[in-house]
């Protein structure tokens, strides 16, 4: 019968054409509005790296102003001091743990005819591509005793080692940066977790860095940094002092296994805070924290509240668009009265004509989804468009979406559809038959 | 076959209750051919519902081959009329955006036939009203009288044990009235029992069997046999021939 | 009016068409209003002016590579051959970008001392030509003097003696009394006094989502280190022509370092408020393509319910109605449809608005532009229900009497 119905709904829908492309924009418009919101949102809201999001937590220290907390909610600091982190990292009370910074420098290449470029980079300490999971394509991350040693070792990015070497392996080479040679260790292959989640703080959404060099060469004032630093009392004159006030510009990651490590290291941070305290540091109350990934991202409201505003706006819109097709169905359905009537002398139940126009409805939504897929895939091409960089990668479909839009564009025609077919079905035969 | 004891039908509207039938006993025998006939607003539309299963009466006893049919379901009385009642109307009632073919297809594929048996039923019908050459036109292509016929053939292709009749030929010129009339005859003559309604009292004469409906009561009018046999008489011809040569002659 | 009566009970008889409709619109009408309203706060935000003369100012980043490389010289022989082009108007060293939302930020006090209050401030570090170069106007004392540039290392923590504010920082320091702000003394860094020398009318801030956004103050700094910015106005109309001279000149000059990002502060602007202006764009289409939407639905369910009213139509003009009297039946019907869906809307409206304000970072609504939804509403309305009601007009009387 599921082909009868189908034929049936096929016939009605040419039958009224206009009708019924106002249907079908109605319900592509919506879906296509709906799908582009939720998609920027659902591409925003991803979790970067799902199978150890639960382990690896964000450290943060209230070392701020005894006057003022750093955040108007009273959480402390986005990042730690220099001093602290260093600590924490040669405490290695964690299963795994990383401190880090954003840095921009200048390479140097080679040869007479090559110019010099800038390059956004990162400081950070060994454990960070065994923590974040970072896939090589030559060699791998440096040691530990690298970043004790404070060796000039670099790690590339795909597109810095296909711009400086042409792709090959190049672990072995030298890369000359601020005057120095830095010797390549390894080579990432292409790793872009969205959202950059492992330093926020420089943007969610932007490009991972090109280069990775170990976070004790910060020690010297040589690489320069390019991530925020933000000082609640005067950091004093030269940079020892200022590696060493209460400025903070570092982050810090720790992987932690199960609960009982968290609640451990957790302990650990308390009891390094109350040492500090001792020595007239750390004058706010305790107050340190350990959000893992999804905590975390949710605390830098990494999803823009223009996201949010915008896909409660697209949904209000769909709902618009519903109400649209209820009213127009059930015109549509009640102008058939006495078709159902017929239909019903000659032996239809209920059954079948709830049947036969929930199909012509599905029809509708159907091609509504798929007409909504197409102005989702243009929708997202428009926000690409006005938001410009900021929104790369965050505007594209895969197939989860696919299958969301046509599964939300079915089921709103079906709930559209059900209330006018309801009343198509409630339809009294013996007042449509005499008179057409 | 058909027996009704004590009906009665009452409307509700707001403050006012219709009784539309009142205390109707009858009893319709396999190869009856009962004409109605009455005043408008007698209650002739109503008998002809409650008859064809699209209405339920308010009161009595409505047998239908035995069955009770106040006592069943919706979709019980939906397969009722499917398998046993055959409806035409004075407004012919096709499906407009449908062509013949599928017209005639809608209670079969209720019925649940397989392709190639709807297929047979429906060419067999349309061929007998004389239409197989335009299974694939739309109704609005065709005129009134060529209307009534697909509607027949509609109502047959289930080969129906019974055929309810609304003012088969109101919305029919007389010529084109003969015609369908005379299809009908002829069906009834192979065993189908119908009950017609209609206010042409020349046709409600050549019925088996004339009941007079007035205020919702029943009364069974004895035939005037002169009357009945020159009515005969007239259209005798047409039946030799078959009605799909007879709805040729008269160039429906 | 004398119709309402009839055209309400009708309407009641067909209440969930009708109630579908009046949803539609109650639904748009909030949209709507709540989505202009967002609209006309970004646009404000948009256009604060930022102060200076951005039509005619590009700048660019200086990244020197080199080492032991003699800052203090380069940097005076860089501003010396800018000004030298024909067409630049004046050129200086610069720490931070307006707009660009990056740049250092500073609490000023009024007493010298920890625990005191401050007041946050965006610190530009300019030379004499600063102002110039700018295009602010200074509307209280004095520019920097050549001899008040104080050269900082890459770690300096103290502070020239001078200062320049906004008249916005003026205000925030001395509320009320901004014009008393001059030659006052002002303490930054908790202890260290700087003198306010002059006051600018408008400068604002790096940021442009911060509360403080007007509170800025010119320092007589200039920067040693090896990223450097250079602000640089041209005459009127020659930005673009000298965009890539200037980057030509100075990358041609000196082989120690990198020029780029040589871009003019109208890209800035676009760049900082692209969001704001994207979400505007997008909102703007909600809004045409759903009152496009409602005005179709309206359309399409008033030529249904009079394709099914048509006899009656035609008995009403059988019985001697106007064809006016026939369209001003529909017209009449919208309108009270309508009607229910602005009332319903209203509620909505100011609903949405609330949760909206609860849950973003949004103001409440406005009443007048709640009326102006309602009006447009009303407009839409009556215009979509007009084709429909000029078919039901069209109806022939002899309808009345057919059957079929």
């Amino acid at each position: 019968m599921l082909a009868y119905y189908l034929r049936l709904a096929l016939i009605s829908i040419r039958q009224s054409p206009g009708l019924s492309l106002l249907m079908v924009l109605a319900i592509g418009l919506g879906i296509g509005a709906a799908m582009t919101t939720v998609t920027v949102n659902y591409l925003m809201s991803a979790n970067p790296i799902p199978h150890k999001s639960e382990q690896l937590f964000y450290v943060q220290l209230d070392s701020w102003d005894p006057h003022q907390a750093a955040n108007e909610n009273g959480d402390p600091p986005d990042q730690l001091t220099y001093r602290d982190a260093t600590a924490l990292l040669a405490a290695k009370k964690a299963y795994r743990q990383v401190i880090q910074a954003q840095i921009g420098t200048v390479v140097e290449p080679e040869g007479k005819d090559s110019l010099p470029f800038q390059v956004s980079g990162r400081a950070n300490s060994a454990d960070f591509f065994a923590i974040f999971d970072v896939p090589f394509l030559y060699g791998g991350a440096w040691s530990e005793t690298a970043d004790s040693e404070q060796q000039h070792v670099v790690v590339l990015s795909q597109s810095l080692n296909e711009r400086l070497f042409g792709g090959k392996d190049s672990v072995g080479q030298k890369v000359k940066m601020a005057g120095d040679y830095y010797q390549v260790v390894g080579v990432m292959a292409n790793w872009q977790p969205r959202p950059r989640f492992y330093d926020v703080t420089t943007g969610a959404f932007n490009e991972v860095e090109e280069l990775f060099v170990p976070f004790s060469l910060l020690a010297e004032p040589k690489l320069s940094r390019n991530g925020n630093t933000n000082c609640w009392k005067p950091s004093g004159e030269g940079y020892p002092a200022f590696l060493n006030s209460e400025c903070v510009w570092t982050q810090m990651w720790v992987e932690l296994r199960n609960d009982s490590e968290k609640q451990q290291y957790l302990d650990f941070l308390n009891a390094y805070v109350e040492e500090q305290k001792k020595l007239g540091r750390f004058a706010r109350p305790l107050n340190n924290r350990l959000s893992d990934v999804m905590q975390w991202m949710e605390n830098q409201q990494v999803v823009a509240e223009d996201a949010s505003l915008m896909m409660v706006m697209s949904l209000m819109f769909l709902l618009v668009c519903l109400l649209n097709t209820i009213g127009l169905l059930l015109a549509k359905f009640l102008s058939k009265a006495p078709q159902i009537g017929l239909r019903q002398a000659l032996g239809a139940s209920r059954q079948h004509l709830f049947a036969q126009y929930l199909t012509e409805a599905g029809c509708i939504g159907l091609a509504g989804g798929l007409l909504g897929l197409l102005l989702a895939w243009l929708g997202l091409q428009g926000v690409t468009l006005l938001y410009g960089d900021s929104m790369k990668g965050l505007a594209e479909l895969d197939w989860v979406m696919v299958l969301l839009a046509m599964g939300l564009a079915l089921l709103s025609s079906l709930l559209a559809g059900l209330y006018p077919t309801w009343r198509a079905c409630t339809v009294q035969p013996s007042q449509q038959l005499k008179s057409q | 076959m058909l027996k009704m004891k004590q009906l009665g039908k009452v409307f509700h509207t707001g403050e006012v209750s219709t009784h539309a039938l009142r205390e109707v006993d009858l009893h319709v025998k396999e190869g009856d051919f009962v004409s109605v006939t009455g005043p408008s607003g007698s209650g002739k539309t109503t008998f002809l519902n409650i008859a064809g299963l699209l209405e339920v009466a308010s009161s009595g006893e409505f047998l239908l081959d035995g069955d009770n049919v106040n006592l069943l379901s919706d979709s019980q009385r939906s397969k009722m009329r499917n398998q046993k009642i055959g409806f035409i109307f004075q407004g012919f009632n096709l499906i407009p955006e449908l062509n013949l073919f599928d017209n005639v297809d809608v209670p079969l594929r209720y019925r649940g036939f397989d392709a190639k048996e709807r297929k047979r039923r429906i060419e067999q019908q349309l061929e007998l009203v004389g239409l197989a050459s335009r299974m694939k036109h739309l109704p609005s292509q065709l005129s009134g009288g060529q209307q009534q016929r697909v509607a027949i053939a509609r109502a047959l292709a289930t080969s129906p044990r019974f055929l309810l009749a609304d003012e088969p030929t109101g919305n029919l010129d007389s010529q084109m009235a003969q015609s369908v009339m005379a299809l009908l005859e002829d069906i009834n003559r192979q065993g189908t029992t119908i009950i017609m309604v209609t206010h042409d009292h020349g046709l409600a004469q050549r019925a088996k069997r004339q009941i007079f409906i007035k205020d919702g009561r029943v009364s069974e009018l004895t035939a005037v046999e002169g009357l009945h046999s020159a009515g005969l008489e007239r259209v005798t011809p047409l039946h030799t021939h078959g009605s799909a040569d007879a709805a040729r002659q008269l160039g429906v | 009016m004398f119709e309402l009566g009839p055209i309400f009970r009708a309407l009641l008889r067909q209440k969930v068409g009708a109630v579908l409709i009046a949803l539609q619109i109650a639904l748009t009408l909030s949209i709507m209003v709540n989505a202009i309203f967002m609209m006309q706060n970004r646009s404000t935000l948009m256009a604060r002016p930022s102060g200076l003369d951005e039509a005619n100012l590009f700048y660019l980043s200086n990244t020197v590579f080199a080492q032991n490389y003699p800052h203090q010289a380069a940097l005076e022989d860089d501003l010396r051959l800018i000004r030298s082009i024909p067409g630049v108007v004046d050129a200086t060293q610069i720490n931070a970008i307006p707009l660009s939302g990056g740049g250092w930020s500073m609490s000023l006090q009024k007493k010298a001392g920890e625990g005191e209050d401050g007041t946050g401030v965006a610190v530009y570090m300019v030379d004499e030509h600063g102002i110039n170069t700018l295009g602010v106007e200074l509307i209280q004392g004095e520019n920097f003097q050549n001899t008040d540039i104080r050269w900082r290392a890459a770690s300096a923590v103290d502070w020239p003696e001078r200062t320049i504010i906004s008249q916005a920082m003026a205000e925030a320091l001395f509320p009320g009394n901004w014009q008393s702000a001059l030659g006052q003394t002002v303490y930054i860094n908790n202890n260290e006094p700087m003198q306010i020398t002059g006051i600018i009318k408008t400068l604002q801030a790096p940021w442009n989502g911060w509360d403080g956004v007007e509170r800025s103050m010119l320092v007589p700094y200039q920067l040693e280190g090896r990223n450097n910015r250079y602000m640089i106005r041209t005459e009127p109309g020659r930005r673009d022509e000298l965009m890539p001279i200037v980057e030509k000149a100075l990358a041609e000059s000196d082989k120690n370092r990198i020029i780029r990002g040589v871009t003019s502060l109208e890209e800035t602007r676009a760049d900082s408020y692209r969001s704001h202006n994207a979400l505007n764009r997008i909102l703007l289409l909600v809004i045409v393509v759903l009152t496009l939407i409602t005005a179709f639905g309206i359309v399409g369910l008033a030529m249904f319910s009079i394709n099914r009213r048509k006899r009656q139509i035609g008995t009403r003009r059988a019985l001697g109605a106007t064809q006016l009297q026939v369209m001003r039946y529909f017209m009449l019907e919208n309108l009270l449809i309508t009607s229910l869906g602005v009332l319903i809307g209203v509620a909505a409206a100011i609903g949405l608005n609330i949760w909206l304000v609860s849950q973003f970072e949004l103001k409440p609504l406005e009443p007048m532009l709640l009326l102006t939804g309602v009006v447009v509403l009303y407009l839409v309305g009556q215009l979509a229900v007009l084709y429909p009601a000029r078919k039901a007009a069209a109806i022939a009387p002899a309808t009345a009497t057919r059957s079929v």
